[in-house]
C-alpha cells in the first residue's frame, strides 16, 4: 500500500531533472531567434567564449546582440513567467479563488501607477527608481485592495471566509480601475506624446529595454519565491477546505497569508518594475499545470515555475516575429492567448 | 483529553451566540451536543476547536488553554470535522486524507511509512479505501464526508469533533459511522441532530439559544417535557431491554 502512495511522488521527483535541461533550451531557443536569426551553435559558441573564453571564432555584432540583447532578455522574460506564475499559484491557493491572479487584483495596475508618477510626473525628484515607485505602487494598491476587501466582509472569519475571499476579488477589480485611472491621468497630464508613446508600449509589457544590470533582481525575486512557496507547500495544501480547514490542520493562518501575499506582492512590483504589467500568465499557467501534476505543491509550484517561465520566454519570441519589422508588447501575446483560457475557466467553473 | 470550559460567552458584533457555557467533558467521553438549528452548537465546537476566540470564559484542554497552545501541537491533538467544508480543487480522497498529516510534517521532515499506514488505517476506517483514488468532486456528499473523517483520523487525535458527522449519510452508513465513533478510545464530541442517535452518547449536552440548557445521561435528561420546551415536538419515550432510550416523535407543537 505504501509502495502506491510512494510511486506518483518519486517519478515526479526524477522528471524534476528535467526541469533545468527544458529550461536551458528555452533560453538559448529564445536567444537565437529574433528580428535576425542568428544559428543555435553560434549562440553556443558566443556562451563558450564569454564563459570561459574559449576563442570560437564568431563574429562581432552577432555576439554583442546575443551577448548584451537576447541572452539577458530571456533570461528576465524566464524569471518573470516564474514569477507571476507563482504568483497566481499562491493567490489562487490562498484566497480560494480560482481567477486571483496580480494582474486582475490590481497588483500589476498599482505597480504601473508608481512607476509612471516616478518617471512622468518626477515625484520622488530623481532620487527614487522606477524599480521603487513599481514596487511601492504594487504594495499600495495590494494594502489597498486588502483593506477595501476586509471592509466589504467585515473581516475574514467563521463560516464566510469564503465570501472574504468573494470581496477581494472585487475588491481587486476596484483597484485595478483606480489605478488604472491614476495611470492614465498621469500620463496625460505631464506626458509629452513621445513620452506617452514609450510608458503605453512599457504597460502592456515590454523587454527590449532588458540587460544585464536588470537580471539580478530578477534571479532574486523568482528563485526566492520558488524556495518559500516550496517551504510553505504543505500550509499551501492545507487551505483546500478553505482558511478555517487550514488552522485545524495547524495552520497559523494569518502568518501564511500575510507573509505569502507580502512576498507576492514585493515579486510582482520588482518584476513589473523591469518589464511592465504581463497580464495572464499567473492565470493560465498554475491552471493548466493542475490539469497535468494534480494540486499539491510540492509538484505544482516547480511544475508551475517552469511552465511559466518557458511561456514567457515563447511569448516574447512570438511577440518579436508574428508580425515582420515591427515588436509586439508582450501582453499582447499573453492576453491573446490568456483570454479564452480565462472564458475557458469561468464556463467550467460556472458548470461544476 | 480532558475539557473544561469556564463561563465561556461568543458575539459577532455585539450580537451574544452563546452566553455563559460551563461544561467538563471527561477523558475517553462520548458527548453529544444536541439543539435546535441555530442553537450555537458549532459556534462553540469552533471555540472548543481553538478556531473562534471567545469574548470571555476560557476553554481548558488538559488545563491549557486551547487559544494559546501553539497551532501545530493543537492539530496534533484536536481534530474538528467542521459541518460544511468544500473544495473546487481536483484532488483525490487520499490526497485529502492525507492533509490530516500536516501537523506531523515539517518543510524538511517528508513523508514517511508512519504517515501513510495512518492514512490507510483512515481509509480503512470509514469504509473508503476503495474510493482512495477517485477525485473530490466525483464524490457523494455521503462520501465526501466519510472522507472528512478520514482526515480527521489521520490526525491521530486526542480529541475528535464532529459538528452533524451524519447529515448526508444513508442510514446504514449513519449506523456504521454511530459505531465507529462510539468504539474509539479517545475523547469525543458530536454535535448531533437525531436525538435518537444522541442517547447513544455518554452524556449529552442540550443547547437552545446559545445557552446550554442542562447536561446529563440521555435517559436522566431525553425526557417528553424537554423534547416539548426545547425542540418544539411532541414525543413518546421508551426504554428497551438493553437500556437504550428510544424517542418516538409525533408531531410539532
Ligand atoms: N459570523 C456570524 N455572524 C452572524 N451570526 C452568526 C455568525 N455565526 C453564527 N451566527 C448565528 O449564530 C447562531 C448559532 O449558529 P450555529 O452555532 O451555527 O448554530 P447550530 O450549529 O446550532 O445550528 C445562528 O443563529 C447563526 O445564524
Ligand atoms: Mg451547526
Amino acid at each position: 500500500m505504501t509502495m502506491v502512495a510512494a510511486t506518483p511522488r518519486l517519478a515526479a521527483r526524477r522528471r524534476l531533472w528535467f526541469a533545468p535541461v527544458l529550461l536551458g533550451v528555452a533560453i538559448l531557443v529564445g536567444t537565437a531567434i529574433g528580428e535576425t536569426r542568428l544559428p543555435l551553435m553560434t549562440v553556443l559558441q558566443t556562451l563558450a567564449n564569454k564563459l570561459w573564453g574559449a576563442g570560437y571564432p564568431v563574429d562581432r555584432i552577432d555576439a554583442g546582440i546575443i551577448w548584451s540583447y537576447r541572452l539577458p532578455r530571456a533570461i528576465v522574460a524566464a524569471c518573470c513567467g516564474a514569477g507571476l506564475a507563482l504568483t497566481g499559484v499562491v493567490l489562487q491557493a490562498l484566497l480560494r479563488n480560482p481567477l486571483a491572479d496580480p494582474y486582475l487584483m490590481g497588483l500589476s495596475a498599482g505597480a504601473s501607477t508608481g512607476a509612471v508618477l516616478v518617471t512622468i510626473a518626477g515625484v520622488g525628484g530623481g532620487a527614487v527608481s522606477m524599480s521603487f515607485g513599481a514596487l511601492g505602487g504594487a504594495l499600495l494598491a495590494f494594502a489597498c485592495v486588502i483593506l477595501l476587501a476586509h471592509a466589504v466582509s467585515g473581516g475574514a472569519g467563521g463560516g464566510r471566509a469564503n465570501q472574504a475571499a468573494a470581496a477581494i476579488i472585487l475588491a481587486g477589480i476596484a483597484g485595478s480601475q483606480l489605478f488604472n485611472a491614476l495611470t492614465a491621468f498621469t500620463i496625460a497630464r505631464s506626458a509629452n506624446a513621445e513620452q506617452a508613446r514609450g510608458i503605453m508600449f512599457w504597460l502592456m509589457g515590454n523587454l527590449s529595454g532588458i540587460r544585464w544590470e536588470d537580471v539580478g533582481a530578477c534571479i532574486f525575486v523568482s528563485i526566492g519565491g520558488v524556495a518559500l512557496c516550496l517551504w510553505h507547500r504543505r500550509g499551501l495544501d492545507a487551505f483546500t477546505f478553505g482558511a478555517d480547514g487550514a488552522a485545524a490542520l495547524g495552520i497559523n493562518v494569518q502568518a501564511l497569508r500575510g507573509s505569502l501575499i507580502t512576498a507576492t506582492a514585493i515579486m510582482v512590483g520588482v518584476l513589473v518594475s523591469k518589464v511592465g504589467a504581463i497580464g495572464f500568465v499567473g492565470l493560465v499557467v498554475p491552471h493548466a499545470m493542475r490539469f497535468l501534476v494534480g494540486t499539491r505543491h510540492d509538484r505544482l509550484v516547480p511544475a508551475s515555475a517552469l511552465a511559466g517561465a518557458v511561456f514567457l520566454v515563447a511569448a516574447d519570441v512570438i511577440s518579436r516575429i508574428i508580425v515582420p519589422g515591427q515588436v509586439l508588447p508582450i501582453g499582447v501575446v499573453t492576453a491573446l492567448v490568456g483570454a479564452p483560457a480565462f472564458a475557458l475557466i469561468l464556463v467550467r467553473g460556472a458548470r461544476r | 483529553m480532558r475539557i473544561e470550559v469556564h463561563a465561556l460567552s461568543a458575539k459577532v458584533h455585539r450580537v451574544p451566540l452563546l452566553q455563559g457555557i460551563s461544561l467538563h467533558i471527561e477523558r475517553g467521553e462520548l458527548f453529544g451536543l444536541v439543539g435546535p438549528n441555530g442553537s450555537g452548537k458549532s459556534t462553540l465546537m469552533r471555540c472548543l476547536a481553538g478556531l473562534r476566540r471567545p469574548s470571555a470564559g476560557r476553554v481548558l484542554a488538559e488545563g491549557t488553554e486551547v487559544r494559546k497552545m501553539p497551532a501545530r501541537d493543537r492539530a496534533r491533538r484536536i481534530a474538528f470535522v467542521e459541518q460544511q467544508a468544500d473544495t473546487t480543487d481536483r484532488l483525490t480522497v487520499r490526497e485529502a486524507v492525507e492533509l490530516g498529516r500536516t501537523p506531523y510534517l515539517s518543510p524538511l521532515r517528508g513523508w514517511s511509512e508512519e504517515d501513510a499506514a495512518a492514512v490507510e488505517a483512515a481509509l480503512s476506517a470509514v469504509e473508503m479505501t476503495a474510493f482512495a483514488e477517485r477525485l473530490w468532486h466525483t464524490l457523494s456528499g455521503g462520501e465526501r464526508q466519510r472522507v472528512h473523517i478520514a482526515r480527521a483520523l489521520a490526525q491521530d487525535p486526542e480529541l475528535l469533533m464532529l459538528d452533524e458527522p451524519s447529515n448526508h449519510l444513508d442510514i446504514r452508513h449513519q449506523l456504521s459511522l454511530m459505531a465507529l465513533i462510539r468504539d474509539l478510545p479517545i475523547t469525543r464530541v458530536v454535535a448531533l441532530h437525531d436525538l435518537n442517535q444522541a442517547a447513544a452518547c455518554d452524556r449529552i449536552g442540550v443547547m437552545q439559544g446559545g445557552r446550554l440548557v442542562v447536561v446529563g445521561t440521555p435517559a436522566d435528561i431525553l425526557d417528553e417535557a424537554l423534547l416539548a420546551e426545547v425542540f418544539g415536538v411532541a414525543a413518546t419515550r421508551s426504554v428497551s431491554e438493553g437500556g437504550a432510550t428510544h424517542l418516538h416523535f409525533s408531531h410539532a407543537l
